[in-house]
């Protein structure tokens, strides 16, 4: 197998590697700033300057040629190169800032250069915290400046689209935005504009950056050049907690991270999954962040002579009991829903069979000409997938208005069928509705009795994409009823570790008066003498997995370790097991 | 050949005929038979090969200030398959002090068309483009209209003196960028995209224009092509001095009496330039400095000189390059100070922005000189000039940041005591 030598070390490698992506993947460290593994490498930062050689070989025997002390003969290239376009070769020696004086002083020498005209505005900016330029800087950077004259001034705080905002002086051009438009989302809708040290990228005079992924180029920014018109100025991100989750605006289920200060989610970033979104996510399933915050209903509601009025949960599972003890079993309709979890549905399912109800039905939510080919789908939930796997039946939204008709207790759960222009209030007048929902609409509004369920960013629940793909969130904000410091699910940010006691979240405002569709359930089941304990998103899961054959082998600790788990791979599999 | 020789040389690219320009009188004085010879003379020329290695045993060295043998340029060109191959001509020519290619589109235009069509059938290439700078206006509309008539006569185009040979050729304005000359920018320029310079490898030959095989070649490189095949490389090599033979346009400029163009073996004494052929120094003033070869070559003090030939080997004994051999008299009169500023303010203004170190390296360079000038500047200024001349030279992409940083390291290495006289002389207003 082919080998190189880097500081001294031997490594072996196979096929086509750039030295800068393999150098990382061993763990070691050369600091870059235009370089990303899913896009060209341009080398125009040059910051990654490695000092490179090549064994010699004898031309004829193709030995490796000794000097007299027996030591390989290396024959260097007269000058450093860029590591990330650096193809990898066979007996390539290869000598980084930890061993080389030279690459060391080059890789300072060029920070100093990158820093003559960037305003240094750390302390007013947001990148500040997340900022490779300010992080290299301190590790590899020189200790101050020599630079006494003026610094070139440029454009600032332009909003280049409805979602980016630009600072051109903080701006480095390693291009990695424009080569976005280009290569990834392939609007082409930023450039480089001007030449030398005035030239800052842009979209074309007249046009706005409008790309439906353009807010990854804020993630890609390696400064604070572009920054979401959303988010600025909102919060420093070594307040915040970082949480794994799933997106649920669209059929693809992005990865991505929630963003949490004081029990409020702020900002959602794509988190890297080679088989789903790469690093990218659109701009769609960023906003949704809101959903989490505004608008949630906050403890049950009822309906008391045509009036929603708070209600309490002893309250609320009393009345969700009595209207299906009173309820014929056959008017009851319970509609599952590609909104919500695997878990959330499964716990409606399972009540429906103890209580000997029909079993649920569901309406899948696709909107035709919404997709395009790359990771916005047709579909828009999270999980219709996981409603088919689950065995539910699938209805027209024509079929659900005559079964409603039909009905006298209709069960919704995240749906919101009036907003969506299926259902009328006129369809469900004289009859019972019960909704399971975390926001407040037009549907909630018109129900008789409304359960405030936990959404995404409070529970552990899984999803099945439109690929199969079954993946999972976890509780990323605090209800009345968690505790941060309990849950073992729940990340730690910085002032968890570092802060004292009043650094950190300490505010009671911002929880919300939910419960997990579960232990509602089970709640309910209990109050009804019915044998059913439904404790968390992953004792669900394992139920799940005991009792389907579509969810065999799926737990959460597999999906952790894998980054979710491909179903109908897994069902291959098990196939030629067996 | 003795340093005197170049008394007797008789100019052959840019000779004394009137209205050479015009496809008739240069079809008169023997124009296109090297074309015909290659394409029909299959005795002398049996194949495209023949050709390669004539102007490979010539040693034309790439007069676009490289200083690369031309003919082994041409046999990194990968074998033919049928897809497109360019050959891209390379008349940006924007370094200051450098003006030779203009009076090619001149006076003898079709002498660099043959020389192009020669080495397009060399390599079996199918389109030709001369990219030529936006700001030379007249002279593309001259080239346009030349090769508007050589396509009339049936040089260019289809079966092209009845041989299966066909190629198409085509004049691209530049629109004013220096960096547009770097040969990987140019192709960018060509596609219609940004002029940033390329990383190689992949070189042209291998993916150039729209990523096929691809030869640049200077202009006065291809014009020297059409006298080798008429002349023969022998007679090529015995021209000037011997590690880079051929004739040469010296575009002589400054502070002399008869500036301008000057056809004339490789390898003229330096001195011999100046106070032969360009007429001696202006208002009878003592030489201070040169300029070999544009302004991005390093420049020599007058005492450097003696005994100096115009040639890659003896310019580099005294620490300067032979360029594009644009070069620039200064007389006693000069300050060194604003002319490196100068030269420091066209690199700057020029710099495509791409890299690191040339982007910000040349617009700290340009403003520390013009602190300098202005009678603001300090020692330590010096050094930290010197210092970034380090750190900008061959750390970039393309050769700009060099072209920028070796004027200042020579000009103040070789003039430190006229940079420390002026910064000494500075008036620090008090704080």
């Amino acid at each position: 197998m082919p080998e190189v030598i880097i500081d001294g070390h031997k490594y072996e490698f196979e096929g086509e590697q750039r030295l800068l992506q393999f150098i990382q993947d061993q763990g070691k460290e050369v600091p870059f700033f235009c370089y990303h593994p899913s896009m060209t490498a341009p080398a125009n930062c040059r910051q990654c300057m490695v000092k490179v050689g090549q064994y010699v070989r004898d031309r004829e025997s193709g030995e490796y040629e000794a000097d007299e002390n027996g030591e390989k003969v290396v024959r260097w290239f007269p000058k450093l190169q860029t590591s990330c376009n650096l193809m990898m070769s066979d007996g390539m020696v290869v000598h980084t800032q930890e061993t080389d004086e030279l690459v060391k002083r080059a890789q300072k020498d060029n920070l100093e250069l990158i820093l003559i005209n960037h305003p240094l505005d750390c302390p007013i900016c947001d990148q500040a915290g997340e900022c490779p330029l300010q992080i290299q800087t301190y590790k590899y950077g020189p200790e101050g400046s020599r630079f006494e004259v003026k610094k070139v001034h440029k454009p600032k705080r332009v909003q280049l689209g409805p979602r980016v905002v630009l600072d051109a002086e903080r701006c480095i051009n390693c291009t990695r935005c424009t080569r976005f438009t280009e290569e990834i989302s392939k609007t082409n809708q930023l450039t480089i504009t001007s030449r030398g040290d005035k030239n800052y990228p842009t979209a074309a005079p007249g046009t706005v950056f409008d790309d439906p992924y353009s807010l990854n180029t804020v993630d890609l920014c390696p400064v604070g050049a572009l920054t979401s018109a959303d988010f600025r100025f909102r919060a420093r991100v070594w307040e915040m907690n970082q949480t794994p989750s799933i997106d649920i605006t669209s059929g693809k289920g992005c990865n991505i991270d929630l963003w949490t200060r004081d029990n409020l989610i702020l900002r959602i970033t794509p988190r890297y999954n080679g088989d789903v979104n790469d690093h990218w996510m659109p701009d769609e399933g960023r906003e949704a962040y809101k959903l989490f915050n505004e608008n949630r209903i906050s403890r049950p509601q009822q309906k008391l002579d045509n009036e929603q009025i708070l209600s309490s949960w002893n309250n609320a599972i009393a009345t969700f009991s009595e209207l299906i003890e009173i309820t014929d079993k056959k008017d009851i309709l319970i509609v599952a829903s590609p909104h919500a979890s695997v878990e959330e549905n499964y716990a409606l399912s399972k009540y429906a069979n103890l209580m000997g109800l029909m079993q649920p039905v569901f309406v899948a939510h696709i909107e035709k000409g919404k997709g395009d080919n790359f990771l916005l789908t047709d579909d828009l939930a999270p999980n219709t997938n996981g409603c088919k796997l689950l065995g539910f039946k699938e209805i027209s939204s024509k079929s659900l208005k005559t079964q409603v008709s039909k009905a006298q207790l209709v069960i919704f759960i995240q749906d919101h069928f009036i907003d969506r222009g299926i259902l009328s209030t006129e369809d469900i007048e004289n009859k019972k509705i019960v909704i399971f929902s975390s926001n407040h609409s037009e549907t909630t509004r018109s129900a008789d009795l409304v359960i405030p369920v936990t959404c995404v960013a409070e529970h552990a629940a899984s999803y099945v994409n439109t690929d199969m793909r079954i993946q999972r969130s976890f509780p990323a904000k605090e209800t009345k009823y968690s505790n941060r410091r309990l849950n073992l699910e729940m990340s730690e940010g910085r002032l968890d570790r570092h802060g004292t006691h009043f650094d950190n979240w300490v505010t009671e405002d911002n929880k919300i008066d939910c419960l997990p569709v579960w232990t509602f359930i089970t709640e309910v089941a209990a109050f009804s003498g019915i044998d059913l304990t439904l404790e968390d998103g992953r004792s669900v899961m394992e139920e799940i997995a005991g009792s389907l054959p579509a969810f065999s082998g799926v737990s959460y600790e597999e999906m952790d370790e894998r980054n979710g788990m491909n179903l109908s791979a897994e069902k291959e599999k098990s196939k030629t097991d067996s | 050949m003795s340093t005197e020789n170049w008394k007797t040389y008789e100019p052959v690219l840019i000779p004394d005929i009137k209205n050479l320009h015009t496809i008739e009188v240069y079809e008169k004085n023997g124009g296109y038979n090297a074309l015909k010879s290659v394409l029909t003379d299959k005795k002398k020329w049996p194949d495209q090969k023949s050709v390669i290695n004539e102007v490979k045993e010539a040693n034309i060295r790439g007069r676009g200030g490289a200083g690369f043998n031309a003919g082994l340029k041409w046999s990194f060109m990968p074998p033919a398959d049928g897809g497109p191959r360019y050959l891209a001509c390379n008349g940006d020519e924007s370094e200051p002090g450098t003006f030779k290619d203009r009076k090619i589109f001149e006076y003898n235009p079709h002498a660099f068309i043959e020389g192009a069509l020669i080495a397009a059938y060399a390599m079996e290439i199918t389109t030709i483009y001369v990219y030529i700078r936006g700001e030379y206006r007249a002279y593309i509309q001259m080239m346009e209209k030349a090769i508007e008539d050589a396509y009339r006569k049936g040089f260019i185009g289809k079966k092209i003196f009845g041989s299966p040979f066909s190629v198409d050729f085509y004049v691209h304005s530049g629109a004013g960028a220096y960096i547009c000359g770097e040969e990987t920018s140019m192709l960018e320029s060509l596609e219609g995209k940004r002029g940033y310079p390329r990383v190689k490898p992949p070189f042209p030959a291998q993916k150039g224009l729209w990523g096929r095989p691809t030869t640049i070649n200077n202009i006065e490189t291809l014009a020297h092509v059409t006298s080798v095949i008429n002349r023969g490389a022998e007679w090529f090599k015995n021209v000037g001095a011997a590690t880079h033979p051929g004739p040469i346009l010296y575009g002589i400029s400054g502070h002399v009496n008869k500036p301008g163009v000057y056809e004339l073996p490789s390898g003229v004494p330096v001195l011999d330039l100046i106070h032969d052929v360009a007429g001696g120094m202006r208002n009878g003033k003592k030489l201070k400095a040169v300029i070999p070869g544009g302004s991005s070559t390093p420049v020599l003090r007058a005492d450097q000189l003696d005994g100096i030939t115009m040639d890659a080997d003896s310019l580099r004994t005294v620490g300067s390059m032979l360029g594009t051999a644009g070069m620039v008299v200064m007389d006693e009169d000069t300050d060194m100070v604003d002319v490196l500023w100068r030269i420091a303010h066209f690199y700057h203004h020029e710099s495509c922005g791409q890299c690191t170190p040339c982007r910000e390296g040349t617009g700290w360079l340009e403003k520390i000189l013009l602190k300098i000038k202005n009678g603001q500047g300090e020692i330590r200024d010096l050094d930290l000039l010197l210092d970034l001349t380090t750190q900008m030279e061959g750390r970039t992409i393309c050769a700009l940041a060099d072209a920028a940083a070796w004027p200042v390291r020579f000009t103040i290495n070789r003039f430190r005591d006229e940079f420390e006289a002026r910064c000494k002389k500075s008036v620090h207003a008090l704080v």
